[in-house]
């Protein structure tokens, strides 16, 4: 058997790979897998296959880009429904066609894939402004063990017809099943986007905080970049009309000049946008096989400490002062458990991966949890082992 | 006193428990039409209690049926089967607040609008706000999902809950957030009608109030040159914070009650609230009030004192107690369509209204798609009665039919839960009884809620076996 490297998820390699072209064959293709014993882990672009544990078992890849289509989409309504193996990039350019957009603010959208994305769970920097992922989510399908397709949700904005199942394939890694369709709220984009960034040293880094934190207008997304490549700096992101975004660049540039900033370089538009997603493909990368990254999930107002303790341990930290996640790339997983028990592996090398349970800690309904699984997945076939609690 | 009652007694006290017909006929009801009696009340003051309470209803094999303030349309609170309803009035404060985090954990007996009030000396509001939220739950919001006017821009209850505190059907204690690595166990609790666990907290998100807020009327000819306009509004890419419309009927009623100044005359009433910088709020009626006057709007005005504003939202989320004034019963449906699909909505509801001879008013989100028509009946008139169900059908099958759902904030409940095959396969059936399996094999939470009779969700069916 050739061995399908493209598809390896830490040392294991599938021995089958499937590329369905429908929902349905998807769903037939798991009901052999859970007839015949055989794990099945579902694969977008790979972008974030680095989440969650190597499987225990893993016989079949299953491709899902060869399901790709808008399958509704009237830009009146401002809702889309599209196949799960469509990427992100491909997505964004169909909405983007109509000035609208679903804030997924994902790492490598080129590859990446819309049913991948939502599967591992991603959330990004601008979250605070447009809410996650999840909360966009207004419908969704799903090929599960048993051979079936259960939707949940519709295509109406608003919706309580009995329960929000579609959440639980949310950051699921499809261990519950694998998402085939998705329907989200769209919204309309800014008519202005303007990406702030300023160097700042190690003496002044605490009053840029403090700068930060006092701005009247909030802006969509506010990082302190150490490492990743570039210098120390402070990276804001202001969208809204031009007015707005204008008086709100004034605001940040008078705080920051009061907390000690020489110089803030800003880029607008379709450069803003460029330079925002660079930042964001950098939270995946892992330099020369050589590291290990992790979200640490947090309150915004203890973020920042969070970061400096793990500066201090040699760290390179993405500090999100809107949402409190800590970003933080690591060259060894010790001090990385130490100091951050609870975060999860987000990119790294399969060698240090392997070292330290991607999930952190176990959470304490771990026992819903699993649960859940016996109910949706009784033989194991989806994914085993690659969840927390080694669901 | 019956058994179950003097075991709970026995277990929580007298001061917690209610068990006097008398006293429990306050139990007994929702804003849908059926009764019943539970065997008992608790009103406790913790999760502790709460828990001892599943336990005893668990070993005597009762159901648990919670309970927000009974604004619910669909009899999600009834407890159709007896057992015992568990009332939040005493768990009811904020349990801490955390301004510069943006988030507070309350007990789900808080008042909506309680919340908003105590929290905005520190410049934060909690967004969704259903019509009721005077007398509505935050914890019976998050068993309905619950939505109201402002959800459009900031999104419904569950998007602004960050994790829950629930008691099993074990009686024991359990916390979720939405930051925990693993399912997403809140995701599922919320908008579950509390039949998977009682939650015991809640953890919100707060937002930051906004700047400006701009308050506008426009008059309308009728119902469907309104719809046109808030299709054209979203069609445009433009998401005010709320957009709403009343249609005549609905307007007069309120306006006799409220005296809030919307324009009686209109055929149909559209309110918009704008929020955000100063310049935003300008550029943003500007674009409204042009396509509302390209749509035939005949009026339009902008409140002028935060008095004004607040005159104009207590007359909408009024509406429904001002039609008592006019009409000796009303039934109020809930359905969400397609936002494109509105002025065809419209006028078939109005087609169906005639057809059985009843007077319909029309008071929604517009911006969302969610109708709530109100159909104006006399209760002692059993044929007109009888009109009111096959006509509150008819109206559900039609938005079905448009591509959109039987509830958009107040859920199935009792009354729609035999509709729910009309949306949903029974293989989607079986994926929310995993879910149920999970939670509540036994099927002692909120029995004879949401799913149909018989469907694998429900009572009817065994439980799987572990």
């Amino acid at each position: 058997m050739i061995a399908h490297d493209d598809y390896r998820i830490g040392e294991r390699a599938p021995a089958r790979i499937e590329r369905p072209t429908d929902a349905a064959a998807v769903a037939a293709l798991l009901r052999t897998c859970a007839a015949d014993g055989a794990a099945v882990v579902a694969f977008g672009g790979g972008t974030m296959q680095a989440f969650g544990n190597t499987p225990a078992r893993y016989d079949v890849a299953l491709d899902m880009r060869g399901i790709a289509e808008v399958r509704q989409y009237d830009y009146r309504e401002m809702t889309i429904g599209a196949d799960a193996g469509m990427t992100v990039a491909a997505f964004t350019r169909v909405l983007g066609e109509h000035g609208q957009f679903v804030p997924l603010d994902v790492p490598n959208p080129e590859q990446a894939t819309i049913g991948g994305v939502m599967a591992a769970g991603w959330v990004g920097p601008r979250r605070m402004v447009y809410g996650r992922p999840r909360d966009l989510l207004i419908g969704s399908a799903a090929a599960l063990a048993d051979g079936t397709i259960a939707r949940a949700g519709g295509m109406v904005v608003k919706n309580v017809t009995g329960y929000d199942v579609g959440k639980l394939y949310v950051g699921s890694l499809g261990t519950l099943g694998i998402i085939t369709r998705l329907n989200f709220k769209a919204l309309p984009r800014a008519a202005t986007m303007r990406l702030a960034t300023a160097v700042i040293g190690d003496d002044i880094r605490d009053r840029v905080v403090a700068a930060i934190g006092s701005l009247a207008a909030e802006p969509s997304a506010a990082l302190i970049i150490d490492g990743f490549g570039e210098e120390p700096r402070v990276v804001v992101l202001i969208e809204g009309s031009d007015a707005t975004v204008d008086r709100t660049t004034r605001d940040l540039r008078s705080a920051l000049g009061r907390a000690g900033v020489a110089e803030t370089t800003l880029l607008d538009g379709d450069a803003a946008e460029r330079a925002f997603a660079r930042i964001i493909d950098g939270y995946t990368a892992v330099v020369a096989e050589r590291t290990i990254t992790v979200r640490d999930a947090g309150l915004p107002s203890t973020v920042w400490e969070r970061a400096q303790r793990a500066l201090a341990a040699g760290a390179e930290t993405i500090a999100d002062l809107r949402t409190g996640d800590l970003i933080a790339r690591f060259s060894a997983v010790e001090p990385l458990r130490t100091l951050l028990p609870r975060a999860v592996t987000i990119a790294g090398a399969p060698g240090l991966r392997a070292q330290t349970d991607a999930w952190g800690a176990t959470p304490s309904t771990i026992a819903q949890m699993r649960s859940m699984k016996a109910r949706f997945d009784p033989t194991g076939v989806l994914a085993p082992g690659r969840f927390v609690g080694g669901i | 006193m019956n058994a179950f009652a003097a075991r709970l007694t026995e277990a929580l006290g007298a001061d917690v428990v209610h068990s006097a017909p008398e006293d429990l006929a306050v139990f007994a009801f929702d804003a849908y039409a059926e009764n019943r009696l539970p065997s008992a009340a608790i009103v406790p003051r913790n999760a502790r209690e709460v828990g001892i309470a599943v336990r005893i209803a668990r070993e005597m094999g009762e159901p648990v049926v919670p309970r927000g303030a009974g604004t619910g349309l669909c009899g999600g609170a009834v407890p159709h089967r007896g057992g015992v309803v568990i009332s939040f009035a005493r768990m009811n404060r904020i349990v801490e607040l955390d301004v510069r985090n943006r988030r507070a954990r309350v007990g789900p007996g808080m008042i909506n609008l309680q919340l908003s009030q105590a929290i905005a000396q520190h410049g934060v509001f909690y967004a969704p706000d259903p019509s009721s939220q005077k007398i509505s739950t935050i914890g019976g919001n998050v068993g309905t999902n619950a939505g109201g006017p402002h959800c459009l821009s900031y999104g419904t209850t569950t998007n602004h809950v960050l994790g829950i505190e629930y008691v099993d059907d074990c009686g024991e204690v359990h916390r979720t957030s939405i930051d925990d690595p693993g399912y997403d166990l809140t995701g599922v609790l919320v908008g579950s009608e509390g039949t998977l666990g009682i939650v015991t907290e809640i953890d919100v998100r707060l937002l930051k109030l906004p700047e400006q807020v701009r308050v506008c009327v426009a008059a309308f000819p009728d119902v469907e040159s309104a719809s046109e306009a808030v299709s054209a509004i979203i069609g445009a890419g433009i998401v005010p914070v709320a957009l709403e419309i009343m249609d005549r009927l609905i307007t007069q009623a309120v306006e006799a009650h409220y005296h809030a100044g919307y324009p009686e005359d209109a055929g149909a009433v559209l309110l918009a609230e704008l929020a955000g910088s100063a310049d935003d709020v300008a550029a943003a009626e500007n674009i409204l009030r042009d396509i509302a006057a390209k749509h035939g709007s005949l009026s339009w005005r902008a409140a002028q004192s935060q008095a004004e504003r607040d005159a104009l939202w207590a007359a909408r989320k009024g509406a429904a107690g001002a039609i008592g004034r006019i009409a000796p019963n009303y039934y109020i449906q809930d359905a969400c369509v397609p936002r494109t699909k509105l002025p065809q909505v419209m006028q078939q509801i109005d087609d169906i209204a005639r057809e059985y001879d009843l007077p319909v008013g029309n008071v929604f989100h517009a911006g969302d798609g969610n109708l709530h028509p109100l159909l104006i009946y006399d209760r002692r008139d059993k044929r007109k009665v009888q009109a009111v169900i096959e006509a509150g059908s008819a109206i559900l099958r039609t938005c079905i039919e448009h591509g959109g759902t039987i509830s958009g904030e107040h859920g199935i409940g009792y009354e729609k839960r035999e509709q729910l095959g009309l949306i949903f396969s029974e293989d989607d059936l079986a994926a929310m009884g995993h879910v149920r399996d999970v939670f509540d094999p036994k099927r002692m939470f909120n029995p004879d809620k949401i799913f149909p009779t018989g469907s694998v969700c429900g009572e009817v069916a065994k439980p799987l076996a572990v």
